[in-house]
């Protein structure tokens, strides 16, 4: 079986795949801001039904790879966008084009017989992805699951200012005030966002059908039918489209795993060990990066974020 | 009178070769850092491009050291590089920095007269004979092709060397060694030894690397700071890459517009795109992206500060030249609030997409 970790700025997602790359068993975590503890709850959870043995490869993405890399001994560390890309060719060759919004970042691939062609994430704001949204939710009081639903009952959706987060919320506490109705603002909001998204993320990329919806927004009704209005094209949104990361890292531990022959995963058992984190300055050169130093019941186990591999690549 | 200047690449090699080889007081900034930027956004317009803030960030560490003249090039327009020497000039008086500025702007626009009257201000303070100065000039421009083709070499081949490593750390000891050594024959006479072995490094021509080419803004793409070190970490991963525009070319091509013979190959092939200059290094990026693809590279990163006009419109051109030749293109924009993980994820996914498509031969 394969182990895909994907830890995101909202959610840390676990996989684990079968043999013929089946969901065997999903977990949708909340990150917290605490990458370390999500990864060990998750592993908790999945100690009860697996034992280390059946781990055949771990890969990890999102943006605490390298961490959880090193915390969990991944035999992988991509980024997510090569594993949304390889979870979705993997699920359906006929995709053409992949739309993923997440929690802090919103992407779009293009992919042309199942290789990735092209792709562009959003650079300067962001308005429209999932943690902007969960903040709105909260606000208006309905709970995030239910803000598609809200859309969906809309007739008249008003029309939101979406180029920016904070304008965008002072467009829809203006809209309020004027006495407009909830469901009417929440599709104004998912069209916005939808028309942000392709102005600005997607600007001069060509997108061809078959379409794909992925990420945690993806559960959110109301933006795929923003997005199948502007575009004019059907929409897919695959069955475990919050986990595609987790899924496509989980992949490519695979194929990692036919080239280097054994896993390094460090066991289930890392559940219960005490990891802190410890930063520091490298003086090597005038780069200063910022090393990262894990500590496991203070033994050392590994180091990430310099520029030159001088620490990365210390064995531990 | 003691002579600084902003960072430029290898340039402060050669400025100390003929500062040294001139018998001038000279203050090398310390290699452009965190703190550099942080000083230089301090002071500076925060609308202006990346540059210029590096640029402050560098002339107030110099001026700490003693430094009381900058010494700089100028462009004339059309970009706003045209204006930097006088904003900055205002902005280092508004600190009560009375600070000389020498401009070395293009033959071609001053006058052959008045760019020999520039050069001979910095040389002001030299007691040599004339000779001895232009001695010193020749040295300097040659250290600059040098240290630029030792660069060169080691970004390039690093994709083919046998023991994974040699040119990253021979590009590190030459930058280190030349720094150190002492006078303006001992610099060059490093980079001479450093340039033969560099030749004897073994290289394995059967590998088939990602070969990568750099293009874009010319400060961003040669100073590592702006560009977040991304031709070092193309080198760790084995990446090939290419980069026509270094200190060296700058100054080529300044002398040659200047004498008004500059038949350069990037022109002619971005002439179809960008037919007149708009400023900056618009028509080098879409001139050298073209090259690329028929040098036979895997794919191009084009790098820009925030708000560069000029790349903002090679940047809708490159989609064109995407499609008509198929070579597959990343876009970074630069400033101060770039976030590196975003930066670094495009990057990997960047070479990842070229892989895939290299193991298909598209």
């Amino acid at each position: 079986m394969y182990l895909g970790i994907d830890v995101g700025s909202v959610s840390t997602d676990i996989v684990v795949l079968d043999e013929k790359l089946n969901v065997m068993h999903k977990l949708y975590l909340r990150t917290k801001g605490r990458p370390i503890k999500a990864v060990q709850e998750g592993l908790y959870e999945l100690s009860k039904y697996y034992k280390d043995s059946d781990i055949k490869a771990v890969g990890t993405t999102g943006s605490g790879r390298y961490l959880t890399k090193v915390l969990v001994g991944a035999d992988i560390a991509k980024n997510e966008i090569t594993a949304h890309a390889i979870a979705a060719i993997n699920l359906d060759r006929e995709v053409r084009t992949i739309i993923e919004i997440g929690g802090q970042d919103s992407k779009i691939i293009t992919i042309e017989n199942g290789v990735v062609t092209d792709f562009a994430m959003n650079t300067v704001c962001a308005a429209g992805t999932g943690s902007f949204l969960d903040r709105q939710a909260e606000r208006l009081e309905i709970p995030i699951e239910k803000f598609g639903e809200y859309a969906l009952k809309s007739k008249n959706p008003v029309r939101i200012a979406g180029r920016c987060a904070v304008f965008a919320e002072s467009d829809m506490i203006h809209k309020q005030q004027l006495g407009y109705d909830v469901s009417d603002i929440i599709a104004g909001l998912c069209n916005a966002l939808a028309r942000n998204f392709i102005s600005n993320v997607a600007k001069g990329k060509d997108i061809k059908p078959k379409i794909f919806f992925q990420g945690g927004v993806a559960a959110n009704i109301g933006m795929k039918k923003a997005f199948e209005e502007i575009l004019n094209m059907e929409i897919y949104v695959p069955e475990h489209h919050d986990v595609m990361g987790a899924i496509g890292a989980a992949i490519l531990a695979k194929e990692q795993i036919e080239d280097i022959g054994k896993t390094s995963f460090r066991g289930f058992r890392i559940y219960d060990m005490s990891v802190k984190p410890n930063t520091f300055k490298c003086n090597g050169c005038s780069n200063m990066c910022e090393i990262v130093e894990l500590k496991e019941n203070d033994i050392n186990i590994g180091y990430f974020g310099d520029k030159c591999g001088r620490w990365s690549r210390v064995a531990v | 009178m003691n002579i600084t200047f902003p960072h430029l690449g290898n340039t402060y090699i050669a400025a100390k070769v003929l500062f040294e080889g001139l018998g001038v007081d000279y203050t090398i900034p310390p290699l452009s850092s965190k703190k550099t930027l942080e000083i230089g956004c301090l002071y500076s317009p925060d609308d202006v491009c990346l540059p210029f803030k590096i640029m402050i960030g560098n002339y107030v560490e110099s001026i700490q050291r003693g430094a009381d003249t900058v010494l700089i090039t100028g462009s004339c327009g059309p970009c706003r590089f045209g204006e930097y020497c006088e904003l900055q000039k205002k902005i280092l008086l508004s600190l009560d920095k009375d600070i000389k500025f020498i401009v070395i702007d293009e033959p071609a626009k001053i006058g052959i007269r008045e760019f020999l009257n520039r050069l001979s201000m910095v040389a002001k303070d030299s007691k040599l004979s004339k000779a001895k100065k232009i001695k010193a000039l020749s040295m300097a421009v040659k250290t600059i092709n040098l240290i630029d083709n030792i660069e060169k070499e080691c970004r390039f081949f690093a994709g083919f060397e046998k023991n994974k490593g040699e040119f990253a750390r021979l590009l590190k000891t030459v930058k280190l060694e030349a720094i150190e050594a002492k006078g303006a024959e001992k610099t060059l006479k490093v980079l001479e030894e450093h340039y033969e072995k560099l030749k004897k490094i073994e290289i394995d021509n059967f590998k088939n690397p990602i070969k990568i080419g750099i293009i874009g803004e010319i400060y961003t793409i040669i100073d590592p700071l702006s560009n977040m070190y991304i031709e070092d970490i193309l080198m760790n991963l084995g990446v090939s890459t290419r980069r026509t525009l270094y200190p060296s070319w700058w100054v080529k091509n300044t002398v040659l517009s200047g004498l008004k013979i500059n038949f350069s190959k990037i022109y002619k092939e971005s002439k179809e795109y960008l037919g007149l200059c708009i400023g900056g290094h618009a028509r080098e990026c879409i001139g050298e992206a073209i090259l690329n693809y028929k040098h036979g590279f895997d794919g191009l990163i084009q790098i820009f500060p925030v708000g560069c006009m000029p790349e903002i419109v090679s940047k809708a051109i490159l989609p064109d030249i995407e499609r008509r030749y198929g070579i597959p293109i990343l876009s970074l924009v630069v400033d101060e609030m770039t976030g590196e993980a975003g930066y670094y994820t495009r990057v990997e996914a960047f070479l990842d997409l070229i892989e895939g498509r290299k193991k298909l031969c598209i």
